[in-house]
């Protein structure tokens, strides 16, 4: 690497040091206590695997760079040279931390190692060796955001056709829009993915509460956090916030996406509608007795799994266990319980990483395989497209023997009328 | 299927979630020459807007999109 690079390098760096990320950086005992916390470690055993060495990497760079002590004295103070090896280092590190937070919750002195490993994932985008795919993802994302006038016609086009399918769940009454679309004054705006299943029983519902709401042209998902590239991820969150502004929509509502939710609520500032996960959104429902279900549509053992960014890191825990028990008197809570929940092993993008990952990712979470399998449900419950696809995946690998669902999807197949 | 256009490689994306459209059309273009095209068959309505987007950021072009109930066939030239 030449001095020039470094030195780009090097400012990124410091862009990421605010307080929070110089105290992570400087109060590691290293006590060991996230050693057995993180998934990836406890079902791998290997030491590259364990929080606080992922962190390591990044405080050695930060001890020689940024501490007089690493800049005077290198080899006593542990400090690293940043060199193409150790970027090298740090793409292993970041991209196998799936920014779960589990470490977090065990360590004395709560170190965020997501945070860390955001400095890491910046670097590689400074160096060019991100996973290319996932900036790819997002340019798309804010690409739409910049010509959506060009998009809209057929994206109409294709809603139109998913109508049919949303009646098939819940007749609308006559003369109401089946998904409305950019209606000015809506009490909701939901936000969805590009998928048909991330709509149909969306809209089904909202109809069958009677919301006033209407579904937004771009899609939750947001690429530039999975990359860790912070002006991207603006960009993308910044389209919904304008459409929500330009609508000027009571509440924004995000589809099952664990990081589209943490990424608006905790990124969008301060606005005047309110943001929610549709999980909120349908227990609410329940409890002001706006929709109604069979309550013996799935009679089996149901199990929920928590998505890490709307649980641990977006506090989305009571709702989801609210909602399955009006749909099942055989809920089992895995163990342990949602604030310390194994992640799946999909997220921080490896999932979006496809193939590619398909080896590491179900190697990585034999621990929550065990921890499905443990319950014994017939019925793994979630309310995350990540974990979704992540938890599908390991149900072929692991035979755990489940029905993989979405949340919104179990409740649109069991509305009733009355 | 159209018939003025002739198809060099066809990739099914149908029922796929989501971002897996996007990023199975990405791979599948790297695979034929410049100036080839593929079909891809999505039977996302986001794919509507996610595919342009994805052409414009990729330089690669969109001949032609089909719509057929619910399935939607991109015609795609390979352009760089
Ligand atoms: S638990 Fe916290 S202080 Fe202890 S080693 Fe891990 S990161 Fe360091
Ligand atoms: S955030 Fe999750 S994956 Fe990353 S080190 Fe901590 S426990 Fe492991």
């Amino acid at each position: 690497m030449d001095q020039k690079t470094r030195n780009e390098l090097l400012k990124l760096f410091k862009s990421k040091l605010n307080e929070a990320m110089r105290l992570y950086l400087e109060t590691c005992t290293r006590c060991g206590v996230c050693t057995e916390a993180c998934h990836v470690y406890a079902s791998t055993g290997q030491v590259k695997h364990i929080a606080a060495y992922r962190s390591e990497i990044i405080r050695r760079l930060y001890k020689k760079y940024f501490k007089i002590r690493g800049k005077l004295w290198p080899s006593l103070s542990e400090s690293k040279e940043l060199t193409d090896v150790a970027l090298e280092e740090l793409f292993e590190a970041a991209y196998s931390c799936t920014g779960c937070r589990r470490c977090m919750v065990y360590c004395p002195f709560g170190i965020d190692t997501q945070m860390l490993m955001s400095i890491a994932k910046l670097l590689l985008i400074g160096a060019n060796t991100e996973p290319e795919i996932l900036t790819l993802l997002a340019d798309t994302s804010v690409e739409k955001g910049k010509s959506i006038d060009l998009f809209k016609e057929g994206f109409l086009q294709g809603i139109k056709n998913l109508e049919k399918e949303v009646v098939k769940k819940w007749k609308a009454e006559a003369g109401d829009s089946v998904i409305p679309v950019d209606v000015m004054g809506a009490d909701i705006l939901y936000v969805a993915l590009a998928g048909a299943h991330s709509i149909i029983p969306a809209a089904a519902i909202f109809n069958a509460a009677g919301e006033n709401w209407t579904l937004s042209f771009f899609e939750a998902v947001n690429f530039g956090a999975f990359v860790g590239d912070p002006t991207k991820t603006k960009l993308i969150l910044d389209r919904i916030i304008n459409e929500a502004l330009r609508l000027k929509v009571k509440e924004v509502c995000i589809c099952e996406c664990g990081t589209a939710f943490r990424v608006m609520k905790q990124l969008s500032g301060k606005q005047p509608f309110k943001v929610s996960s549709i999980t909120e959104v349908h227990a609410r429902y329940f409890k002001e007795g706006r929709i109604k279900i069979d309550p013996g549509k799935f009679n089996t053992a149901i199990t929920y799994h928590d998505p890490c960014q709307l649980a641990r890191n977006a506090g989305v825990m009571d709702e989801p266990r609210y909602i399955l028990s009006q749909m099942t008197k055989d809920f089992r809570d895995m163990t342990p319980d949602p604030t310390y929940n194994w992640c799946c092993g999909g997220g921080g993008g490896l999932v979006a990483l496809g193939d590619e990952t398909i080896d590491f990712r179900m190697k990585s979470a034999r621990v929550k395989a065990d921890q499905v399998k443990k319950t014994e449900a017939r019925i793994l419950a979630t309310a995350c497209e990540n974990c979704h696809s992540q938890l599908s995946d390991l149900n072929d690998h692991y035979k755990m023997n489940v029905e993989v669902k979405f949340l919104s999807s179990m409740i649109a197949d069991a509305l009733v009328s009355e | 299927m159209s018939d003025d256009i002739k198809v060099d490689k066809s990739l099914d994306l149908k029922g796929l979630a989501c971002p897996m459209p996007v990023v199975k059309v990405s791979k599948g273009i790297k695979e034929v020459e410049i100036g080839q095209v593929i079909a891809a068959v999505t039977t996302d309505p986001g794919s509507l807007t996610d595919f342009p987007a994805w052409a414009k950021t990729s330089g690669n072009e969109i001949l032609k999109s089909e719509q057929d109930g619910n399935e939607i066939t991109f015609y795609i030239q390979r352009k760089s």
